[in-house]
């Protein structure tokens, strides 16, 4: 690999690039190694036309772009120098002649490039006298972008985006000189699955979504690095959160998952947190035979003494369960432990689908499907056979996925049950026919872990906390097998208890740990190399 | 829309590139000389021809002095205001031409005859001053001269 | 009119005939016999190394050597090979190509087949301003002369070299002159410049292997392989030889084409050629090379044309457009053409140029209309210093370096300016 030395500091690189790509692909640029840039992006073609990643190479009389400079072995570059800064600072000056002073009304400030790279190396004033460009502000560029003409500064990302990575082209940049102006073909709007990550990649205010506009100001916002749960994707996020709530999602880099983008769908899907179906008490029906509001430890009593009955009269093996691919992990495994300590006959995970496309979007509507099947649950058909041969008197279901699956069009199979025990989220049907609900949590409210549709287990963490008493189902689970007095569920709940024990006890998370999964995940073994399964333990049908 | 024989014009502009969006400029050319100008739905018939959008079209459009985007006068008058050509008289004349049309430099006859304007160096400077006139240059020009050429278009 | 040169020489001799545009009249002279030795009795390494040898440097402005620019096409290669006559003649001061094309068509076609066999090229675009009809026309007739004659096609004058020209005509953008913006411009886009690497002998006209060439440097080949490299080197200097036409332009008694020798001196073709500054005015200061180089005063135009002198005087010889400027000519008038000009030309991609031009215009404007501040000055010179050598193309500098020569040399007609708040110049040029 060739050697470069960069500020005196000696480097490795990889052969073949360019000096930003090489620094970036060794996790250093602006994070050791600081070269501002605006057209230069990660996952998009070289531009080159910001100038700003200007550095002084030496052996070269004019700086170079860094850019688009290929690595040589040998290299000396200086990227703070007094020629480097002064470029810099000419950059910076030149922006900001025609950029509007709109940093009070701008969503942008606080996280903008042009703020950050102006204050690290602009000058404090500015010497133009001149009046600056005068263009079309506050423009709806489509059904989730909105366009400030005047605050573009021509880097071309949100151009070179939509030709290369959706190929639907609808921005482009017209006109020549300093009347150049990104703007859209009238009647073709921005409208595409991934037309929100315009204003991730715009460096500065001129593209903002519609759904963050003017909400709150990003200095407030602790970004909490998360998991979106829209699709087996299993996309990188943070969670924008002030005051206990979930302000946006914006993608979070993963290489090995969604590069730097999220669809469009799975950006919204932080609206599910707070949303009003949120299954806030927990029910238990009443004589009327309707569900009524009841405190956390009367559904628990009323679920376990329903289930200790029918195991008394009619066994355990008429009780089958349904699992959620909302679920985590630990909840999953938890799930099984249950079934299987409590010798429950049929299981499996309903899991809801939908459309997917090539880029990211995944037809699995849920971030654990394939945590779900890892650890043993089948699909949720078997369950819903045995139902309609009569052979289930109770269900334990995780999640209201079960109401979308084929051959369940109706509830009345549900009615006919003797006890129905229900643990979701969020409000549905289900409730009508439920005997206890137990309201559950978000995966932005729990600790887990989660498994894409790759076979990537990736880290979720408590970002807030729900205004109502609502637990994970691995906690609901845990305390309703101790009230049934199943073994091995002594103790309190601890998710990262439970994950040690899945990575003991399931061949597929062999070797893993915290630190392993860190911010970006880390794959399951592949099949292969998994270690032998015990026949006693849970996944051995993995 | 544009005219089967543009059409023809346009394909056979296309097999002399290796790619066919090496025609849009000639395309473009063709285009005026029938419409006077780039209209959204000549742009998109010349987008479906090359295969590339209509937006592709547009962007270059309005890129070139020579590709408008909208409806024209029947001739363009320029006249040179590049160096050469001021240090000559060139103000002077466009001055003389704006009176003699009654309208201002950037503007057309409310007859739509004619549109006025000035243009960078046009490669006739030791002829200065001068004027284009459509497709035709007009050099050594003095004012009587100009106004001349001006009256006799239709 | 007159459109042929003054003085004439090898490239426009016979320019004065009407029937040396055709190509019965162009053979009679000799023309294509050079072309006709190259394809049948020399090889391709051979020609490139005759060009390079005579010392031929491209005359769009850039100065690159021809046949070191020739020899960077790649030898073996599957992927099929390009030529570019860059007929976009835009620098405001220049009007020589247009000339070349007009009454010399076959010279230039002579002078591409030459090139095409040299390099290997199986196509040459010729890409001509739009705004040149009329010598687009020419061409076009001489292009089918060539064809009929079987001068061009699949047979080049009954060897087994194949070679076409396309004729494109542009739409009216300065910057399609700079060799890359060129390239995208005939590739049916935006014509803004590429970042380089890779350059078009790598990555060229529709992703393969190309040359680009001025027409004039095309319209020397020719000569060269017909004359011989020796005879060539006698005209000019040791670093430039050859002829060009230098193109006389603004307060000159006889503004007009001269094909001269290059290293004439500048005060030889001013005074003694184009006769001097009418009016029994005194020169003021001389734009040698087009607009984007820098002015001369009255006391430096014993300068010699070529770049090795010209550069001494922090100027070039860029396309040989000399523009005289007498005593009346107000130098801050002179600044708010040449920086509007370059405002409307630059293609907007590099941030010091779409902004930078931007700005240098406004103040010019400013400061003609009585408003200017002394501190607009230093501003003026800080922000020319800031677009220097830091973008995509050279259009940057060719916007700066103007600004740089005007204040360097005619500070004085600035800062009258800004004392007086108006125009201190009453007969000068209207704006």
């Amino acid at each position: 690999m060739p050697k470069i030395r960069i500020d005196g500091r000696e480097i490795e690189v990889p052969a073949g690039r360019t000096l930003l790509q090489a620094i970036d692909d060794l996790g250093l640029l602006m994070n050791g190694v600081e070269i501002p840039h605006y057209c230069w992006h990660p996952k998009l073609s070289i531009d080159g036309s910001c100038r700003l990643c200007q550095v002084e190479i030496e052996g070269t009389p004019k700086l170079q772009i860094a850019c688009n400079t290929p690595v040589q072995d040998g290299m000396v570059v200086h990227t703070q120098s007094e020629r480097v800064r002064a470029a810099r600072e000419g950059v910076m000056e030149l922006l900001l002649i025609n950029h509007p002073l709109d940093c009070p009304i701008c969503d942008q400030a606080g996280e903008c490039k042009l703020q950050d790279y102006a204050y690290d190396y602009g000058l404090t004033q500015s010497r133009s006298r001149e009046p600056r460009r005068a263009l079309k502000k506050n423009v709806d560029l489509g059904p989730t972008i909105v366009f400030d003409q005047e605050r573009c500064i021509l880097c071309r990302r949100c151009v070179r985006f939509c030709e290369e990575v959706t190929g639907t082209g609808e921005l482009r940049v017209f006109g020549r000189g300093d009347r150049s102006v990104v703007d859209i073909w009238p009647g073709v709007p921005l409208d595409n699955p991934y037309s929100m990550n315009v204003a991730d990649m715009c460096p500065v205010g001129a593209l903002t979504t519609k759904d963050f506009r003017f909400k709150i100001r990003v200095w407030f916002l602790e970004e909490v690095p998360g998991v979106c749960t829209g699709c087996a994707n299993g996309c990188n996020v943070y969670l924008g959160v002030a005051n206990n709530k979930v302000y946006r999602y914006t993608p979070r880099r993963n290489d090995a998952v969604n590069q730097t983008w999220i669809c469009d769908a799975g950006r919204l899907s932080y609206r599910r947190i707070g949303a009003a179906d949120r299954q806030r008490s927990a029910l238990v029906r009443g004589e009327l035979g309707v569900p009524e509001p009841a405190s956390f430890e009367r559904a628990l009593a009323e679920a376990a003494s329903r289930l200790r009955r029918l195991v008394e009269v009619k066994g355990p093996g008429v009780i089958a369960g349904v699992a959620s691919a909302h679920a985590t992990n630990e909840d999953l495994y938890t799930f099984r432990r249950f079934l299987l300590a409590l010798g429950a006959g049929e299981s499996g995970v309903a899991v809801p689908r939908g459309d997917s496309d090539a880029l990211l979007v995944k037809e699995e509507k849920a971030a654990n499907a394939e945590g779900a099947r890892v650890l043993g649950f089948g699909p949720a058909r078997a369950v819903l056979e045995r139902l309609r041969a009569g052979g289930v008197e109770a269900l334990v279901v995780l999640g209201s996925d079960l109401l979308g699956e084929r051959g369940l069009e109706d509830l009345s199979p549900l009615d006919r049950l003797d006890t129905l025990v229900v643990l979701a989220a969020h409000q549905s049907d289900l409730q009508r026919v439920a005997h206890v609900v137990f309201p559950t949590r978000h995966a932005a409210e729990k600790q887990g872990t989660l498994t894409s549709h790759a076979g990537r287990v990736q880290r979720v963490v408590p970002a807030v906390e729900p205004a109502f008493e609502a637990h994970a189902e691995g906690d609901v689970l845990h305390r309703l097998g101790a009230a049934l007095g199943l073994p091995g569920f002594e103790g309190s709940y601890d998710p990262r208890a439970v994950f040690r024990a899945l990575v003991r006890e399931v061949p597929a998370f062999a070797g893993l740990d915290e630190g392993a999964l860190g911010d970006q995940g880390a794959p399951l073994a592949a099949p292969a190399e998994r270690p032998k399964a015990s026949r006693a333990s849970p996944g051995a049908r993995a | 829309m544009i005219s089967d024989e543009t059409r023809a014009r346009i394909d056979a502009e296309i097999a002399k590139y290796p790619v066919k969006r090496g025609a849009l400029l000639p395309a473009l050319h063709h285009v005026q000389a029938e419409l006077g100008y780039v209209s959204p739905q000549a742009a998109a018939a010349v987008a479906e021809i090359l295969e590339i959008r209509p937006v592709d079209v547009m962007e270059v459009v309005t890129f070139y002095n020579m590709f408008y985007d909208r409806p024209q006068p029947r001739h363009h008058v320029y006249v040179c205001t590049n160096l050469p050509c001021s240090l000559r008289g060139a103000r002077g004349l466009l001055l003389a031409l704006e009176a003699h049309l009654g309208i201002r430099a950037g503007r057309a006859t409310a007859d739509g005859r004619i549109a006025l304007g000035h243009e960078e160096c046009l490669g006739a400077c030791a002829y200065a001053p001068m004027m284009r006139v459509d497709d035709r240059y007009h050099e050594d020009l003095d004012v009587a001269k100009a106004k001349g050429i001006l009256d006799a278009l239709e | 009119m007159l459109t042929t040169p003054y003085v004439t020489s090898y490239l426009s001799e016979h320019f004065a005939h009407d029937d040396f545009g055709t190509l019965k009249g162009y053979e009679r002279r000799g023309g294509y016999q050079a072309a006709r030795e190259a394809l049948t009795r020399m090889s391709p390494e051979e020609v490139v190394q005759r060009v390079k040898d005579s010392g031929l440097q491209g005359r769009g402005g850039a100065g690159f050597g021809t046949g070191l620019k020739w020899s960077f096409m790649p030898r073996e290669t599957e992927k099929p090979k390009y030529l570019v006559c860059n007929a976009d003649e835009s620098e405001p001061g220049s009007f020589k190509d247009r000339i070349l094309m007009e009454r010399g068509a076959h010279q230039l076609l002579e002078g591409i087949l030459i090139a095409a066999w040299a390099t290997g090229a199986e196509k040459t675009f010729l890409y001509v301003r739009g705004e040149y009809a009329w010598p687009a026309s020419q061409l076009e007739r001489a292009i089918a002369e060539a064809y009929a004659k079987g001068y061009l096609g699949p047979k080049v004058m009954g060897t087994r070299f194949r070679h076409d020209v396309v004729l494109m005509r542009g739409a009216g953008a300065y910057i399609c002159g700079e060799e890359t913006g060129l390239l995208e411009s005939l590739e049916g886009k935006k014509g803004q410049p590429r970042k380089k690497p890779p350059f078009p002998a790598q990555v060229g006209a529709f992703g393969m292997p190309s040359t680009v060439n001025n027409v004039e440097t095309f319209c020397h080949v020719p000569h060269i392989l017909s004359k011989g490299v020796e005879w060539f080197r006698g005209f000019g200097t040791e670093k430039s030889p050859g002829t060009t036409l230098f193109g006389v332009s603004g307060h000159a008694v006889r503004p007009g084409l001269y094909e001269l020798p290059l290293g004439t001196p500048l005060d030889e073709i001013v005074f003694e050629h184009a006769r001097g500054v009418p009016h029994g005015r005194k020169v003021k200061g001389v734009i040698p090379g087009g607009m984007s180089m820098p002015i001369l005063p009255a006391g430096e135009l014993d300068v010699r044309m070529a770049n090795e002198f010209l550069r001494e005087r922090k100027t070039m010889l860029g396309t040989g457009g000399i523009m005289v400027m007498d005593e009346t000519t107000c130098m801050v008038r002179v600044a708010c053409i040449i920086t509007y000009f370059f405002r409307d030309e630059s293609c907007g991609q590099c941030t010091q140029c779409r902004e930078g031009t931007g700005w240098l215009n406004k103040i010019m404007s400013r400061i003609e209309r009585g408003a200017g501040l002394p501190a607009d000055l230093d501003v003026l010179l800080d922000v020319a210093g800031k677009m220097e050598g830091q973008t995509i193309c050279a259009f940057a500098d060719a916007a700066a370096w103007p600004v740089q020569g005007l204040l360097r040399h005619f500070r004085a007609d600035f800062e009258a300016h800004l004392r007086e708040q108006k125009c201190p110049f009453p007969e000068s040029f209207e704006l």
